[in-house]
């Protein structure tokens, strides 16, 4: 491990390590526009120039560029370095135009902040600027190329890190051009990222475009809801409406990225203007006491006529783990059987199989797929059902992985050779065998855990799972011997259904009533329920989910609940009512509407949701990498 | 649309590359040739002969300062503006033949015989200044011989 010395700080870091990450470990920050830790480096913006004192290279060198080696005396705040630095900046800035106050950009623009930071202040170019044509890139990216300071992180990252081959770079010197051959949408799902990296504002969320600056964000570290693999996000919010969603980095999981999907889709069911917004009782308004009352009441007189048993409380595989957590208790308080966490018991089953099947020494995280050698891709469409496990599979096979797939044909950025079985696949050869698989598959899959190793780590497996927190759903349900919905009917005793941010079937509920829906989600199942309770969004809350690998993650409330006031209709402003909290704003967490029930059906109170052996995530730490429950 | 002579021919030099890429410029010129300049139509083609897509060959194509994405003359005059011409007077014959021409660099002449472009380092420094018509190379060009060359396109 080579020591060298930054601004009088001895440093000392693993061979190959750049001085730019040298000085990033001990807190000294240096500009940089090209560089990025999933991309390394590429020498284009020079930015990062150090001045290096003494040791095996002299003079102003470009700290990205240049690997750590023993002896080394590194200035970053070197008069010279430092010229150097301000005069790149406005060098860079020559053609930059001055519209930061209309740039969506504004406020969270690495450009800017370097700018400033690098004394450029005022300008003295008063030439003319290289103008381009911007291009039409599909309904959720802006595109506006004069801003662009050409330090190729997009074109990296679309086509190196993704896969992509419909956005790229033309021209040369200064006409270069970072876009598309012709106007249309872009066509790598994962093409939000652009915005994400791009130092400036020539990607910006279109979705979200002229509606806020960085300073008047809600923001929180959340965790993606939209498929089972849990990627770290940071949603933004104003005016109670959910604007647009950042990638967030968390090295075990998604590392720095996110797909379009988790993207530009969570966040049109929460501001839906049709969500349940206050309790309903028969499609009548009712306040939070009359409907929690009412649904009391409801469930006493079928227990009168019915006897226990005649209750089935149904959650799902989007409910939190909070809420999942105190379920039981509201069915041992309703005479209930245990709670159905699932509705179909071909999942019930798979999925548990695939839960309980999983332990921490074979469970695959998002990093493991990364750093495999050979990947084998079990009848799952990973593009339709976990988009960021396809980058993940790329990284691999761009650090040489083979890949290949068994069953259905898997549309991938990355070679992949197609096998009739497992038995295909030189997994008993490789260093660091992975198979993906969905939770059909995952019963075969396990039996290649135990296959003797040439040399290499036993097989890892990293199954799919249905929903985002499928795996709770599957832990309790394994855990109080639950089974699904569509049993519990057939047997013939259930006479009403409490349904917990559920989706059921219609044909499962043809001929039994639900009694109530708590959701947040304007679906079929609140359309037929004779009460609503109108719970709060992920966005809204906090709350836990674990992952298809066994990850327990927090996820931290970004915004207050309320109708968003983009939208409202003016005629009913200004509304004359007196009020404490926003309109449509009286939304309570799935969890404290089961617990209230639970204390008006002579239950004791919750004072903590997590008890037991998920005592240990009361405190998790949402900007952390999140616990595997293995480890619990 | 191309001929299918051509277009065989061209799948044959593809054929006999070790990648498809590497075929690309040759692809790119014969289109040229063909259409007189590298139109969208071509660049269509080519991605489909070569097994790219459209961006991927327009990346090449913008890269290349003599593979023309816009209409040109009959003869491309390429003067040599890099350091070493530069320094032998490769901007005084630059002007000259604009004047001549009636153009500004980068223009073609209205009867679309000519268009003038700049262009970085031909390889003949050591016979600076140095321009090229077509595929010729002009070495030691003056104004007085540049314009002799002119009246020669002109005029063959």
């Amino acid at each position: 491990m080579p020591k060298l010395i930054i601004d009088n700080i001895p440093v000392e870091v693993a061979e190959g390590t750049t001085v730019l990450e040298a000085a990033q470990s001990v807190d000294i920050p240096i500009p940089h526009f090209c560089w990025h830790p999933a991309l390394g480096k590429a020498g284009a913006c020079r930015v990062c120039a150090v001045k290096m004192l003494d040791g095996p290279v002299k003079g102003i060198q470009m700290s990205c560029m240049l690997p750590v080696m023993e002896e080394m005396v590194v200035s970053t705040t070197d008069p010279e370095a430092m010229a150097m630095r301000r005069s790149v900046i406005e060098w860079l800035m020559i053609n930059h135009p001055h519209d930061c106050p209309v740039c969506d950009e504004g406020g969270e623009c690495q450009l800017q902040d370097y700018t400033i930071a690098g004394g450029h202040g005022i300008r003295r170019y008063t030439g003319t600027k290289r103008t381009h044509v911007n291009q039409q890139l599909g309904p959720y990216i802006e595109h506006e190329m004069n801003r662009c300071i050409q330090c190729y992180r997009c074109v990296r990252f679309y086509q190196e890190y993704a896969g992509g081959t419909d956005f790229g770079v033309m021209g040369s010197a200064g006409r270069v051009y970072f876009g598309r051959f012709q106007d249309g949408p872009l066509e790598s799902p994962f093409s939000g990222n652009l915005v994400d990296i791009c130092p400036t504002g020539v990607f910006t969320d279109k979705t979200a475009r002229f509606r806020a600056r960085y300073w008047d964000y809600d923001m929180a570290p959340s965790i993606c809801q939209e498929c089972s693999l849990g990627c770290s996000i940071t949603p933004v919010a104003r005016y109670r409406e959910l604007l647009k969603i950042i990638g967030r980095r968390n090295d075990a999981v998604n590392a720095w990225f996110i797909c379009d999907r988790g993207r530009f889709s969570a966040a049109t069911p929460v501001n839906n203007p049709l969500r349940p917004r206050t309790p309903r009782i028969e499609g009548r308004e009712a306040g939070w006491d009359s409907a929690l009352d009412a649904i009391v009441q409801r469930v006493s007189e079928l227990l009168k006529n019915h006897g226990p048993g005649c209750i089935a409380l149904v959650g799902s595989q989007r409910l939190s783990l909070e809420g999942m957590a105190l379920l039981p208790e509201l069915s041992t308080i309703m005479l209930a059987d245990a709670p159905c966490y699932f509705c179909d018991e071909r999942e019930r089953v798979q999925t548990s199989a695939a839960v309980t099947g999983l332990t921490g020494a074979i469970s695959a995280s998002m990093a493991d797929i990364r750093q495999a050698d050979c990947i084998a891709i079990v009848d799952v469409d990973l593009m339709a059902e976990a988009p960021m496990m396809v980058l993940a599979v790329r990284q691999a096979w761009r650090s040489g992985a083979g890949v290949y797939s068994i069953g259905e044909t898997v549309d991938l950025p990355c070679e992949c050779t197609a096998v009739a079985t497992l038995d295909d696949v030189p997994l008993a050869t490789a260093q660091r065998p992975v198979i993906i698989c969905g939770t059909s598959g995952f019963t075969t899959a396990r039996q290649y855990v135990s296959l003797p190793m040439a040399k290499g780590e036993p097989v890892k497996i990293s199954c799919i799972l249905p929903g985002p927190n499928s795996f709770s759903a599957a832990l309790f349900s394994h855990e109080h011997a639950a089974i699904s919905l569509e049993q519990a009917i057939s047997s013939g005793r259930i006479k009403g259904i409490i349904a917990v941010e559920a989706d059921i079937p219609p044909e499962l509920s043809a001929d039994i009533p639900v009694i109530a829906a708590l959701d947040w989600r304007n679906t079929d199942t609140v359309a037929a329920a004779q009460i609503i309770l109108p719970t709060t969004a992920w966005a809204e809350m906090d709350g836990t989910c674990i992952n298809n690998e066994g990850r327990a993650q927090h996820f931290r409330k970004t915004m207050n609940p309320g109708l968003p006031v983009h939208g409202l209709n003016p005629a009913g402003h200004p509304s004359h009512l007196h009020r404490t909290i926003p309109p449509g704003g009286d939304l309570r967490p799935a969890w404290q509407i089961i617990d209230e029930l639970i204390v008006r059906m002579g239950g004791t109170r919750t004072t903590e949701q997590l008890n037991g052996k998920w005592e240990k995530l009361r405190h998790l730490d949402a900007e952390g990498d999140g616990l595997p429950i293995y480890e619990l | 649309m191309i001929p299918e002579n051509m277009r065989q021919e061209l799948q044959n030099r593809i054929a006999s590359a070790v990648t498809n890429r590497e075929a690309a410029v040759d692809v790119m010129k014969s289109l040229q040739a063909h259409y007189g300049w590298l139109t969208d139509e071509a660049v269509v083609e080519a991605a489909e002969l070569l097994g790219l897509t459209p961006l991927q060959i327009e990346e090449l194509a913008t890269f290349y300062e003599m593979i023309y994405r816009r209409p040109v003359g009959r003869y491309v005059i390429h003067v040599c503006d890099s350091i070493s011409c530069w320094a032998m007077g490769g901007e005084t014959v630059m002007g000259k033949i604009a004047g001549l021409l009636g153009i500004s660099v980068g223009g073609t002449t209205a009867d679309g015989l000519f268009t003038l472009l700049p262009c970085c380092c031909l390889g003949n420094c050591g016979q600076s200044p140095t321009l090229m018509i077509g595929d010729t190379i002009y070495n030691r060009v003056t104004a007085e011989s540049a314009a002799e060359l002119i009246e020669q396109y002109r005029n063959p």
